[in-house]
């Protein structure tokens, strides 16, 4: 309970203290999936410019822990991929 | 009923004509088996991206449809042999979606360029 309180100040006092090697993995930056959320644009194998987003060069799918999609979308987007390939699409 | 998006690919050098002629041939098939046609979408010809058949290039036709399985397996049990088509793909979704459509903005987008 004490180291509780502790952290909860420290992260009250500036933003910095975050970029610290040092601290734990609870508050180190970590992006948010940017295709869940209100407003994200929805997966689809026809939308090709999103799923060329989240390839490599050589069109590979790439992998979630680069893009930091979630679990759930990243299921979706491989298979929407697969169906692009399908179709000659990408 | 279940709702699906059924995209085809046709051959480069078929003539607009005849590609008409597949799309009626489609829709009409669709008809007849229990199914509707509740929008058709034309794509015109784009760049496949690898070879098909030593194709470089086909015309893509996209059907919405709502229907039964059955419907759908006497589809493409007559696509399959259709020699005009490189290939074809039927997704199953949840609802239809009828406002969106990528590659009509590629084309406007080209006009304007032009």
């Amino acid at each position: 309970m004490k180291r509780n309180s502790n952290r909860r100040k420290s992260t009250g006092q500036s933003n910095f203290v975050k970029l610290s090697i040092f601290q734990p993995q609870k508050y180190k930056f970590k992006r948010k999936c940017p295709l869940s959320g209100k407003g994200a644009p929805a997966i689809d194998y026809k939308n090709v410019k999103l799923l060329k987003k989240y390839m490599t060069e050589n069109g590979k799918i790439m992998p979630s822990r680069i893009t930091s999609i979630c679990q759930k979308k990243q299921r979706e987007l491989s298979l929407s991929i697969k169906r692009a390939r399908n179709l000659a699409l990408l | 009923m279940n709702f699906y998006e059924h995209t085809i690919i046709a051959r480069q050098d078929t003539s607009p004509s005849q590609l008409k002629q597949i799309q009626d041939k489609y829709t009409d098939l669709v008809n007849k088996n229990e199914g509707d046609v509740v929008k058709v979408e034309n794509w015109g010809l784009l760049n496949l991206s690898y070879l098909i058949k030593k194709n470089k290039k086909g015309n893509y036709i996209h059907f919405k449809l709502k229907g039964l399985g059955k419907t759908i397996s006497e589809l493409e049990k007559n696509e399959k042999i259709d020699k005009n088509l490189l290939r074809y793909l039927t997704v199953k979704v949840k609802e239809l979606d009828l406002k969106t459509n990528y590659f009509e903005k590629n084309l406007d987008e080209k006009k304007r360029k032009l």
